[in-house]
């Protein structure tokens, strides 16, 4: 339903942002902080890639001195932990922050402050990380700092406390988006989309946003004991004092395994969405992806000890991990054999999208079975902290997040932008990525089976492995050059790209109904659905109003049902998350000093939390506080 | 008055650029203590005492010569390296004398190699700054580490 320009102009006042750098700090719209959040993640991506590819000139020939044992460590590190805390996980809740409301229909997120305040503790994240970097306090003891190598006695100085500060930032960061996105996708759905009408997108980010909450309180528990193990000398990891350093690795891998799936499930959804749209026709097998997300999201938090098969286990543990690892294969298996056989039997589409989506699957399929390898634990202790590891663990997390993260991109463009990007250029990209990827990574495996061991810095001649370690190299430059493809064409398609209009792709799912790029206010009236593909099933897209215009305005419906509640103001603009992130940032950063600043810093927060809940409406006139005169 | 104040920004950027490259700095490589200090004023001094990397291998080396024997915690008078007071003088130099050469038969300017003891010299002059709690935890850290005569073996 095409508004009027009055509804038009009335909508563009209510939920305008103020102008100029007052605006940029105090936005809500969930659309800039998601745009902050993905140009952050990808400029993280870049400079992470560069260490990538700083490490593979290192590795090129033998006893290579481009770097010593200490700036390969920290350079290991630092790519690790950006692209696993910085990169991967915020990317996947930038998209969720962007295309949540705009699936649902809605004006804006649940929490609207809380989606900004989540940006600006992750930017505080990123600092921390990266200034420190500047500062020659890199982190080097990997992504996963074990103690007692990350203890107070073998990690002196503040290396590790800026990694272990850095997670903490990122994960209240985590928490607050998947709050949000958990709230907005089950109680701020459009009237008739019911939970079997949701689109698998929606399923995905909603189960990722309940993995997120349960996976992330583990990580951020083991950081703090690490801290204060190192701060105020408790024995947490100290098994000399009866503490115990595999709680550790327990506690972080309860955390770590569900997040590669927090990663990976996203992804799914993501293609899920393309596969739809460019096979032209429904999901095939609709309620068994919904089903296989939910599986892996319960099976995800039952397998995270195979990380840790070589630290020694009963019989029986070896056996059940490593069912469970094999088990999820299971519904892996059937979300791709649904994603192939829409695909096959609709009328396929091999638009830039579509690519990255057979690129995923090929990819992801490869390292899924190299999964099932890694799944076994007698083969698994063979092939621990090899190269056999380093090529898995880039082919799922690439093959299978980034790649689709890839193909998203290119996909929702045109609806944040406007503007169409090159078909040509982004084929030339898809083709120079996926293809130096596969030569970069597919050797890997074989020197992890010659055994070369990860996380060293060179190896002495005469192994054997110059020449793989040289197809390496070259397959992650082509990789970069393909990266710089992308970005020019993303960047160039920005001013240049030809106009895309509401629905360039013909898809079938709620962003699309509305004009592009989306307004600050997404759709003018409020959407009813009744069925999976609403754009598809009806040719004019059924509408209801009543939510005011005049005013910050958002429907509430029912969890199951979607039946509309009630109708719930919407937060304006405010300093307030701003102010209370740095707050918060103030309080993390002198916790790597000294313990009295958990005391101090909670004074500022309390201040900035207190003028962010400040009451806006008047006193109630009844109850227990009503008005008395 | 901007660009001075730019300029101040940039100096204590600067500055603190340098601090925490040779605080947090890890070298792994050629030593530059091949021989004893000459002189309070050795240029390679900075390079140990200032940071704490060499510090916290002078602290293990500590448990592995023995030296908690005698300088355990709570030790009092001249055994007692915590209380900022020294018999034979507080500079590097003489701390590196007084441990390398008046230790009467146990004589370890012959049996400790000198970087260690560069090292052992700058953990001995930080322990002034080091509360008895932090001493504790590091100790129970380095158990598994061979502790002279006392080590029991690896944690079990």
């Amino acid at each position: 339903m095409i508004p009027d320009l009055d509804r038009r102009d009335r909508l563009s006042l209510t939920w305008r942002d103020p102008p100029g750098w007052w605006g940029f700090l105090t936005t809500v719209d969930h659309k800039r902080i998601a745009a902050r959040y993905i140009v952050t993640a990808l400029l993280l991506l870049f400079l992470a890639g560069l260490l990538a590819l700083d490490m593979r000139w290192q590795l090129s020939w033998a006893e290579n001195d481009r770097m010593g044992p200490q700036l390969y460590n920290e350079s290991f590190s630092l790519h690790g932990s950006t692209m696993l805390f910085l990169v991967s996980v915020p990317a996947m809740e930038a998209m969720a922050l962007w295309l949540v409301p705009l699936m649902l229909g809605q004006r804006n997120m649940a929490f609207p402050r809380l989606g900004a305040f989540s940006y600006w503790l992750y930017l505080g994240g990123v600092l921390t990380l990266w200034v420190a970097h500047a500062l020659d306090v890199t982190p080097d003891l990997g992504w996963f700092e074990y103690p007692p190598l990350s203890g107070p006695n073998y990690a002196p100085g503040h290396r590790a406390d800026i990694w272990a500060q850095m997670i903490t930032f990122t994960e209240v960061a985590a928490l607050c988006a998947s709050v949000n996105v958990a709230a907005t996708i089950l109680k701020m759905r459009p009237p008739g989309m019911t939970l079997a009408r949701m689109p698998v997108f929606l399923w995905a980010m909603l189960v990722a946003s309940l993995m997120t909450i349960l996976s992330m309180p583990a990580i951020m528990l083991v950081t703090s004991m690490l801290i204060a193990d190192r701060l105020v000398s408790t024995h947490f990891f100290a098994p000399a004092a009866n503490g115990d350093v595999l709680l550790f690795q327990h506690l972080f891998w309860f955390f770590g395994h569900p997040e590669v799936y927090i990663i990976f499930i996203p992804a799914t959804g993501f293609v899920s969405s393309i596969v739809e749209t460019f096979a032209r026709r429904r999901l095939f097998g609709h309620h068994v992806l919904v089903l296989a997300i939910l599986a892996i999201g319960c099976l995800a938090f039952g397998l995270w000890v195979h990380h840790m098969f070589a630290v020694g286990l009963p019989r029986l543990g070896n056996d059940f991990y490593t069912a469970a690892s094999m088990a999820i294969a299971v519904p892996a298996g059937l979300q791709i054999f649904c994603w192939i056989a829409t695909m096959a039997t609709g009328r396929t589409w091999l638009a830039t999208p579509m690519l990255w989506v057979l690129g995923f699957v090929a990819t992801f399929v490869l390292g899924g079975l190299s999964g099932v390898m890694t799944a076994s634990a007698a083969l698994d202790l063979q092939l621990t902290d090899s190269y056999f590891v380093v090529a898995h663990f880039h082919y799922v997390l690439v093959g299978g997040a980034m790649f689709p993260l890839f193909g998203a991109f290119c996909y929702w463009y045109p609806k944040a932008t406007g503007r169409m990007m090159s078909e040509r250029w982004g084929r030339v990209a898809f083709a120079l990525i996926v293809g130096g990827f596969n030569l970069g990574f597919a050797p890997m495996h074989l020197l992890g089976l010659m055994g070369m061991p990860r996380r060293v810095y060179t190896y002495p001649a005469g192994m054997g492995w110059e020449g793989l370690n040289q197809i390496a190299t070259l397959g992650s430059a082509i990789a970069v050059a393909g990266g710089l493809v992308f970005v020019a064409n993303a960047l160039l398609s920005y001013w240049r790209g030809a106009p895309a209009g509401a629905d360039p792709w013909g898809a079938s799912t709620l962003e699309w109904a509305g004009e592009s790029p989306s307004p600050p206010w997404n759709l003018a009236y409020t959407p009813v659905v009744d069925s999976l593909t609403p754009l598809w099933d009806s040719p004019v897209l059924r509408v209801m109003d009543g939510v005011a215009i005049e005013r910050r305005e958002v429907i509430v419906t029912s969890v199951v049902d979607a039946a509309p509640l009630y109708r719930q103001k919407s937060a304006a603009p405010s300093i307030w998350p701003v102010v209370a992130a740095l707050a918060v940032t103030a309080m993390f950063l002198g916790s790597i000093f000294t313990p009295w600043a958990i005391a101090a810093g909670a004074l500022p927060i309390a201040a900035a939390l207190t003028g962010w809940f400040w009451p806006q409406r008047g006193r109630a006139t009844t109850g227990p506080l009503r008005v008395r005169s | 008055m901007a660009i001075g104040r730019g300029g101040a920004t940039t100096a204590v950027l600067a500055a603190l650029l340098l601090a925490a490259c040779g605080r947090e700095a890890r070298d792994i490589g050629p030593s530059l203590g091949e021989t004893p200090p000459r002189g309070g004023s050795d240029p390679r001094i900075p390079y140990y005492q200032d940071n704490v990397y060499q510090v916290a291998q002078g602290g293990r080396y500590f448990g592995w010569y023995g030296c908690v024997a005698c300088h355990v915690e709570g030790a009092v008078g001249v055994r007692d390296l915590g209380d900022g007071r020294w018999q034979h003088g507080g500079g590097f130099d003489q701390v590196y004398a007084a441990i390398a050469r008046r230790h009467g038969a146990l004589n370890y300017a012959a049996r400790i190699p000198a970087e260690p003891l560069w090292q052992l010299t700058a953990y001995v002059r930080d322990l002034p700054q080091h509360t008895p709690e932090k001493r504790r935890r590091l100790a129970i850290d380095q158990v598994g580490e061979p502790h002279g005569r006392s080590w029991s073996g690896p944690v079990r």
